[in-house]
């Protein structure tokens, strides 16, 4: 048999062997993977429908028709119904960001014509929460008058949504977040398997083989690879079981989400050559991971926040990835480049890595 | 004894020193989590827009100035409507605002005018931003109460009022009256009444906000986000750094000797616990002291006592639970893992990433058995709000629990050293 391939396949099933005794690091792997899908689901939650309580003093009927149009303000209020005093104890104690009184009266004073005062008290100690109830209340009040055709309103908004359906904010941060999964799952069990050669000493064992050092860890890093699909068909798993999530293009899903895998286990191999040490890999792609995610277009196409970020955003794979990984998930074009054109850019990052693991390699072994 | 529970932490804090690869282990996670934290902080502020304004005249000329001066919510660039377009395909901008060219006769005509909105909808967030922000702008223009400044009580905002040649006197169309409309409604012996407000400026919406904020200043969403990394920063430090050396003692079979010392091993690992708890407070000194330096954090003085509690009470946690996770796995980097995964869960099911209160009600539950819950929801309390309000009761589960993880982590670590003679 060919020597390298021989190196290869002796590697890989090496490297099984170490994965089959190291289980713990296995699926402590897959969970780390699987919390960064909740964690993005927690910042989805807090996105909108910000909890608010609603002391009706009126329970008219404008004022049953105001309160749906709050519930129905573009996802910005949770509208719990409480007393007064129940509210204020709750806004004091950091459970609500608002709450909406509708004086005694509204409904009357709305038949007649008159204009009605509506107390809102707003805990103010989240910026982005208040800001959302300010721009809410004239959002839904303006639903309102279209509702009861209120005279005297001059301008009305005609909107044009390039997409024909709206996505919700969790299962869009979820398709991203695979990525993220992807990227520690893979980078993990890879850097792990290589810098574990350096801190054993097997590493100055690799200079005297018949073939150039990358090969044997190649091996290795096929073998975690393969562990890393696995593991990350579990994460899929919990994505399309537990977040509904059904993708328009499965195989584009699957062959992006393999290549991320190939790509983010060469990138592995480079940190786990550079650093020689396991103990602080798991924390350093933890540490990276979530970053790069954020700069990525994770949560919302990344030009939006700037040329500057979106340029930088270009030295990420996982740019591309999300991009792809959008478009597979649900059809959207988050980023000004094509989908075709992600996939090569990403492909070009699986050769830099392979390039760049390789001369880690080499100058590790050397020394 | 305090002698022996002294040593012993000494001994750890220098082997804990000599691990710069352990310390990096431990600082790494909170340092990515704020980076994320702030990147995310950046990221919930205006949105871009572009405005494009085809007509001429003066509701024309109202109704860009309304959207022009909302700089909260727009990152507003003005343009032609083919560059907008071009702006909207390559992602440049979120959305395009269009003042049509016929939006000036609509207005004077008495009719209604549309302010177009062609918006990227590709995930909700940003797109009920700007639906949010855009429903705004247009209602100021009849009712300039609605500006930010106009809901909370201060001046009318730009424009004021409505267009000329408006007469029209604000009520519902009757034709839309469902049925029960104008009956008399609710409890009023103590509630609230809509009186109308005579000083209210005219609003043919009927409905004029009365916005009262609960603090005088808004905290910064910046500050509000990242000061929980605090606590993550104490829980990666105090749980990874107990965790290695307890598994450390016993792969370099050192807990044998540990065992046979004529020192009482209760304060022996008494000890343990001590060191792991002061690597957290050191770790967490120069960082309060960076936070206040740049103003971050700026507790009332009489809020620093409890707070110090909080930060205390949570690193003993950290210890203790360091020592059964350090007893319960072996190997140092299955620890570090593990130490990584446990703190990052600790952290956000504490509400650490956001605030549990305005979760959904199983978030809730679930989070009310997680006790670093306790410590943001305190250090929340102290030092954003003017009363300490809860932190006693939030000291009290941390003490509780902190007391338990030492205990369990005591037995586990005596164990395993007994074990390993």
């Amino acid at each position: 048999m060919n020597p390298v391939i021989r190196a290869l396949l002796g590697s890989a099933q090496a490297e099984f062997i170490q994965l089959a005794r190291a289980r713990s690091l296995v699926i402590l792997t897959v969970v780390q993977a699987v919390t960064f899908l909740f964690l993005v689901s927690l910042f989805g939650m807090t996105g909108a429908r910000a909890p608010t309580a609603l002391i009706d003093y009126d329970k008219g009927m404008y004022a049953q028709i105001f309160v749906q149009n709050l519930k129905t303000a573009h996802h910005s209020f949770t509208i719990i119904p409480m007393d007064e005093e129940t509210a204020n104890r709750a806004l004091a104690h950091g459970n609500l960001v608002a709450e909406i009184i509708i004086p005694a009266g509204f409904s009357d004073a709305m038949s007649q014509g008159k204009t009605v005062p509506l107390k809102v008290i707003v805990d103010n100690i989240d910026t982005d929460m208040t800001d959302d109830i300010q721009r809410a209340l004239p959002s839904a009040i303006i639903q309102f008058a279209k509702q009861i055709k209120l005279p005297g309103i001059h301008v009305q908004v005609a909107e044009h949504d390039l997409i024909d359906h709206d996505t919700d904010f969790i299962p869009y941060l979820v398709v991203s977040s695979l990525v993220l999964a992807a990227f520690t799952i893979s980078g993990i069990l890879s850097a792990v398997a290589v810098a574990r050669e350096y801190e054993t000493g097997t590493a100055a064992m690799l200079a005297l083989a018949p073939v150039h050092p990358i090969v044997p860890l190649v091996g290795r890093v096929l073998a975690t690879c393969a562990v890393s699909m696995g593991a990350l068909a579990i994460t899929c798993c919990v994505a399309v079981f537990g977040y509904g999530i059904i993708p328009k293009h499965p195989f584009e899903m699957a062959a992006t989400l393999a290549s991320c895998v190939i790509i983010f286990g060469c990138i592995g191999v480079a940190l786990g050559a550079g650093m020689k040490r396991t103990l602080p890999v798991a924390s350093l792609v933890f540490g990276i991971a979530l970053p790069l995610f954020m700069f990525s277009g994770s949560y919302e196409p990344e030009r939006f926040d700037g040329n500057t970020i979106w340029t930088l955003a270009h030295f990420s794979p996982v740019y591309y990835a999300v991009g792809i990984l959008e478009h597979a998930a649900y059809g959207l074009i988050v980023t000004p480049e094509s989908v075709s054109l992600n996939f090569l850019y990403l492909l070009g990052w699986a050769v830099g890595a392979l390039l760049v693991a390789a001369i880690f390699t080499r100058r590790g072994v050397t020394r | 004894m305090i002698r022996g529970m002294w040593t012993l932490a000494s001994l750890d804090l220098l082997l804990w020193r000599r691990m710069p690869m352990a310390i990096a282990s431990a600082l790494i996670p909170p340092v990515g989590m704020t980076a994320l934290l702030v990147v995310l902080s950046m990221a919930v502020t205006q949105q871009p827009v572009a405005l494009v304004v085809e007509g001429r005249g003066s509701n024309t000329e109202k109704m860009a100035s309304i959207i022009q001066s909302d700089d909260d919510a727009y990152l507003l660039t003005k343009t032609d409507m083919q560059t907008a377009d071009r702006m909207l395909a390559d992602q440049e901008v979120a959305a395009v605002i269009i003042v049509p060219k016929d939006f000036d006769d609509q207005v004077n005509s008495l009719g209604v005018a549309n302010v177009i909105l062609k918006l990227n909808n590709v995930d909700i967030d940003f797109a009920d931003d700007i639906r949010r922000s855009v429903d705004r702008s247009v209602a100021q223009f009849d009712a300039p109460s609605y500006s930010l400044e106009g809901e909370k009580g201060g001046e009318a905002g730009e424009g004021g009022g409505a267009p000329a040649n408006s007469d029209e006197k604000a009520k519902p169309d009757e034709g839309a009256k469902p049925e029960g409309a104008g009956k008399e409604s609710g409890d009023t012996s103590e509630a609230q009444s809509a009186k109308p407000d005579p000083t209210a400026a005219e609003n043919p919406y009927l409905v004029n906000i009365k916005e009262t904020d609960l603090r005088e200043t808004n905290v910064e969403w910046l500050n509000y986000q990242v000061v929980p990394a605090l606590v993550l920063l104490v829980l990666s430090v105090g749980l990874m750094g107990t965790a290695l050396l307890c598994a450390q003692d016993i792969e370099r079979k050192t807990a044998r000797y540990l065992v046979l010392t004529p020192q009482d091993s209760w304060t022996l690992v008494a000890g343990r616990l001590l060191g792991g708890f002061i690597a957290s407070i050191l770790f967490l000194i120069p960082a309060i002291g960076w936070c206040v330096w740049t103003k971050t954090i700026n507790p009332p003085p009489s809020h620093w006592p409890a707070l110090l509690a909080i930060f205390a009470a949570t690193a003993l946690c950290a210890s203790g639970l360091g020592a059964i996770l350090g007893t319960a796995l072996t190997g140092s980097r299955t620890i570090a893992l593990a130490s990584s995964v446990i703190s990052t869960y600790l952290f956000f099911l504490g509400g650490g990433f956001t605030n549990i209160a305005f979760l959904p009600q199983w978030m809730r539950t679930l989070s009310s058995f997680i006790p670093t819950r306790y410590a943001i929801d305190g250090m929340r309390q102290a030092l954003f709000y003017s009363t300490l309000d809860g932190v006693g009761k939030d000291l009290a589960i941390l003490c509780a629990t902190a007391i338990l993880m030492c205990a369990i982590g005591s037995f586990s670590v005596r164990r395993s050293w007994v074990a390993s003679e």
